[in-house]
């Protein structure tokens, strides 16, 4: 499998600047994603790998290899497309051979290699099916075959889930990721459901305005942003503005129209000075409600909504002097809090506390 | 609209094309296998493919069918894939030229194209001055090459409805299915043929169906050029003598049969079970900005088929302002004259009257029928509503000759619709007739208009106590009236343009339309190809208004009305 490295990648559609001199290392054999909000190049990125854009200016190697204007019929990846583009006027069986017969691979192999493929997706004995008459979740599993059979040096999956229904989805991501990890593939996974990525991957990059907003494993994504899009991006979160106070027992405090928090920066390489601007990120899971009103890190506001789901329940409140809505989730709720316009107080450990170049 | 109202659209509707469509047909067919004294007998039939003359008839006819629709699918396949990739310079004006041979009137042009191509003709001219033929001996490319001369003619007036369906069948392709092919090792012209061109096929099936059908039952052409050695010109020549002689009768049936079955093989070949392209398209095509050659190639190639196919008309346009044409490069003495005579002409004014008259009467019985059909196919659920869809389209498949001549064997005296003919008066069939074959257009477009109008417009007037057929009229019409005038100005310059029903049905002179007039003028001595130029200018000049008036409105959507 091939190890991926990115060097200054530019590309541009008229004055719209897709991707802008991005850099980035995909090892062999991992399951990496790209995630990012519409517009931010993800996809543009997936493509420029598999040659479908040429980048204006920058480097794609391959094991070392500069593919960069290579075209994409020679770059033997395999594309798993978003609408699945299986051909309607082939049935399930040549659609998944056409790739092998494109390699002169011999008639008898191709017999086998498609009956194994097919078999692997859970799709045995359906080669003669129209491609028409399969469900969302059979075609689905046919493109995947179609992709995996040809041994791609590298696996391109666009949103490929997207058009299945959420129970589907659940049992497909596991499925993709066993099979990668059964081929030890390198794929490369372009989604905008962070559940997905969180998940299964083993690394994932977050794009923003065609840059490499972060890269790192789910947990670093998750727990340690690098900024404010990040944070919001990756899961749900609470972003106040605020300035440094001062720096006291390893947290830093700020000072935040919501009142006085400790934290700690998301890169232990960035101490921000007393009197810098910063912003502040808290998840809704790291806020617990809290009756005493002075303990450390408490934000005190008006309830103005709650929704109980069983195994957790949400609260959103307001504080004055603050424009946005705080959102507090509580696992395992005992009562639900109903009363909207009644005090809450909720509170956050330091190490919850995320403190973020500003916005 | 309510329950009852929709059966009433349904009956109506069955009505008129059990009267109008399959009455006229079985009345041909009966004719064909009954003997004067009523017992059934296979002798016509089976004395027609005795006689080679017909035989070759139907050989000539098949070829012209086949060579005009390879000719079509040649000329517009090229010209729609660079379209459908490419990015060249003036694309959106050259784009819409290349469809305005498709209203100019095909039996025109060939007037035009005697002119060049006749033995004195300006091609020869032009050889011999450059030395390349003998003068004495011209070469008879007509004579010699009669079915060339058709096929040439017919393919660049039908061309527009191949490149039109392909175009729109490439526009349906996702183009993740291209990159998927590439993607897994397949680019360029292997990616064409495997899977682009297979999975436009339907498309070019449905416009390659229509080009075959008009082309194989063609009238008007071949008659121009003499060439009377086809099916459709044979059946014209038998009307003369109509009472007695069944074997007109015999060849539309033959012609009828052919039709059905050149249609069911070539669906069997082509045609498939291609479904439409699962899930939707994700990415958008962009298209290529094309380098300075492909440039070129693009648009040399859009100039030279719209060239070529204007030139013969541009032919006529010289023919009417020539004295004299004759063994010249271009005309020797340039007139007006011929346009002063045309219109003092007693054929020509009242011609042009008369089309007008029928034109505009069938157009407005399409236009009510066509919205009352689409709307039950559209908005009711009335069981058996695709039957009625389908058997609106009908009339695309069946040749036009077929139906003239079934009209015209209808309403002969003593025939049980002779009460059609008013004294000598034409007009209630003729009317009928334009109808009928021009129907399948402005069900169409009404139809795209009614899936493109969201039924909650309608429900929200009813919902203020507005009566549903009156919010037809105050809400629904007005917002697909793009897609109705589109339908009606193209229904309208066909019905102008008809050759086979005009030709067949109108006997008496003063009851011509335009297309049987110029045919009165072309077949009389003296100056009259000359007035059936003028007249002919006159009849395109009309055309070309409404045609770029239909194009301005309903834009692309143009294509989807050639779809069977």
């Amino acid at each position: 499998m091939v190890s991926i490295q990115i060097r200054g990648l530019v590309k541009r559609f008229g004055n719209l600047v897709a991707l802008n001199r991005l850099d980035l290392d995909i090892a062999s054999g991992e399951l990496f994603f790209l995630l990012g909000p519409s517009g931010c190049g993800k996809t543009t990125l997936l493509r420029s790998i598999a040659g479908f854009h040429l980048p204006e200016e920058g480097t794609i190697l391959f094991d070392g290899d500069d593919v960069s204007q290579v075209p994409p019929h020679k770059r033997e990846t395999a594309m798993m497309f978003q609408s699945y583009a299986l051909w309607p006027h082939l049935n399930v069986y040549k659609n998944v051979a056409f790739g092998l017969e494109e390699r002169r691979v011999k008639k008898t192999e191709i017999k086998e290699q498609v009956e194994a493929a097919l078999s692997m997706v859970k799709m045995d004995g359906l080669g003669n099916r129209k491609v028409n008459q399969l469900s969302g979740g059979q075609q689905q599993r046919v493109a995947l075959a179609r992709a995996l059979v040809v041994r791609p040096r590298c696996l391109m999956l666009d949103e490929p889930l997207s058009n299945l229904d959420a129970k589907l989805r659940i049992e497909m991501r596991t499925e993709i990721r066993r099979i990668c990890k059964e081929f030890g593939l390198t794929a490369i996974y372009v989604t905008h459901d962070q559940k997905e990525a969180l998940s299964i991957a083993d690394r994932l990059a977050v794009l923003d305005g065609g840059n490499i907003a972060q890269v790192g494993t789910p947990e670093e994504v998750y727990r340690q942003p690098r900024t404010a899009l990040v944070a919001g991006f990756i899961g749900e979160t609470n972003l106040v503005d605020g300035k440094v106070v001062c720096h006291s027992e390893g947290n830093i405090h700020v000072q935040t129209p919501v009142g006085e928090l400790a934290g700690r920066p998301s890169d232990s390489a960035w101490l921000p000075e007393p009197g810098e601007a910063v912003a502040v990120s808290i998840r809704p899971e790291c806020l617990s409600i809290d009756s005493r009103p002075t303990t450390r890190n408490a934000i005190a506001g008006k309830l103005t909504e709650s929704t109980y789901l069983g195994e957790v329940a949400h609260y959103s409140m307001k504080v004055e002097g603050h424009a946005e809505t705080i959102h507090l989730s509580e696992l395992n709720p005992r009562r639900i809090i109903r009363g909207a316009g009644e005090t809450l107080c909720a509170t956050a450990k330091p190490e919850d506390v995320v403190l973020l170049p500003p916005r | 609209m309510n329950r009852t109202l929709a059966i009433s659209v349904y009956g109506i509707t069955v009505l008129f094309f059990t009267l109008f469509f399959a009455y006229p047909i079985w009345h041909t067919v009966r004719e064909a296998f009954v003997t004067p004294e009523g017992s059934l007998t296979l002798s016509y039939i089976k004395e027609l493919f005795r006689n080679p003359i017909y035989v070759e008839g139907l050989i000539n006819s098949f070829y012209m069918g086949l060579f005009t629709t390879l000719l079509c699918l040649v000329i517009a396949l090229p010209l729609a894939l660079m379209a459908n990739y490419w990015d060249f310079r003036g694309k959106e004006l050259l784009n819409s030229l290349i469809l305005v041979p498709l209203i100019l009137p095909p039996f025109v042009g060939a007037l035009g194209v005697r002119q060049f191509l006749g033995q004195s003709g300006v091609f020869n001219t032009f050889l011999i001055e450059l030395g390349l033929m003998d003068a004495e001996a011209p070469y008879d490319w007509l004579g010699e090459g009669q079915l060339f001369g058709v096929v040439l003619m017919n393919a660049l007036h039908l061309y527009p409805i191949a490149y039109l369906n392909i175009s729109a069948a490439l526009a349906n392709v996702d183009p993740a299915m291209e990159e998927a092919a590439e993607n897994l090792g397949c680019p360029g012209i292997r990616r064409l043929f495997r899977v682009t061109l297979p999975m436009i096929m339907p498309g070019v099936f449905a416009g390659a169906t229509i080009i075959f059908i008009w082309s194989f039952t063609e009238l008007g052409v071949p008659l121009i050029f003499d060439f009377s050695r086809v099916t459709s010109v044979q059946i014209f020549d038998g009307i003369k003598d109509l009472s007695g002689n069944p074997f007109p009768y015999a060849l539309v049936v033959v012609m009828l049969a052919a039709t059905v079955l050149f249609y069911l093989l070539g669906k069997w070949l082509f045609g498939g079970t291609v479904g439409a392209s699962t899930g939707r398209a994700t990415t958008g095509r962009s298209l290529k900005t094309a380098s300075p050659l492909a440039n070129l190639l693009c648009i040399g190639s859009f100039v030279l088929v719209t060239g070529l196919a204007v030139l013969p008309h541009l032919g006529v346009i010289l023919l009417s302002v020539s004295e004299q044409w004759y063994g010249t490069l271009l005309p020797q003495n340039w007139t007006d004259q011929h346009y002063f005579d045309a219109i003092g002409h007693p054929l020509t004014l009242n011609s042009i009257g008369n089309s007008l008259k029928y034109a505009s009467l069938a157009t407005a019985v399409n236009v009510i029928l066509g919205i009352a059909i689409a709307y039950v196919v559209v908005r009711t659920k009335l069981p058996g509503r695709q039957f009625l869809d389908a058997i609106s389209m009908l009339p695309l498949a069946v040749p036009g000759l077929v139906l003239a001549f079934g009209y015209l064997s209808m309403t002969r005296e003593g025939q049980p619709f002779d009460f059609l003919i008013l004294g000598e008066n034409p007009i209630l069939i003729l009317v009928i007739a334009y109808a009928v074959r021009r129907l399948p257009y402005v069900v169409r477009s009404a139809a795209a208009g009614f899936q493109q109008t969201s039924v909650t417009l309608e429900e929200a007037g009813q919902n203020l106590g507005c009566p549903p057929l009156k919010t037809l009229v105050k809400v629904t019409l007005p917002l697909i009236a793009a897609n109705l005038i589109a339908g009606g100005l193209l229904a309208f310059s066909f019905a102008m343009l008809e050759v086979s029903d005009s030709l067949i049905l109108a006997e008496q002179s003063q009851y011509f339309p335009i297309t049987k007039a110029i045919y009165a003028l072309v077949t009389s001595l003296g100056n009259g190809p000359h007035l059936a130029s003028a007249l002919g200018v006159w009849a395109m000049t009309f055309l070309g208004i409404t045609i770029v008036g239909a194009g301005v409105i309903l834009g692309k959507k143009l294509g989807a009305l050639f779809r069977v």
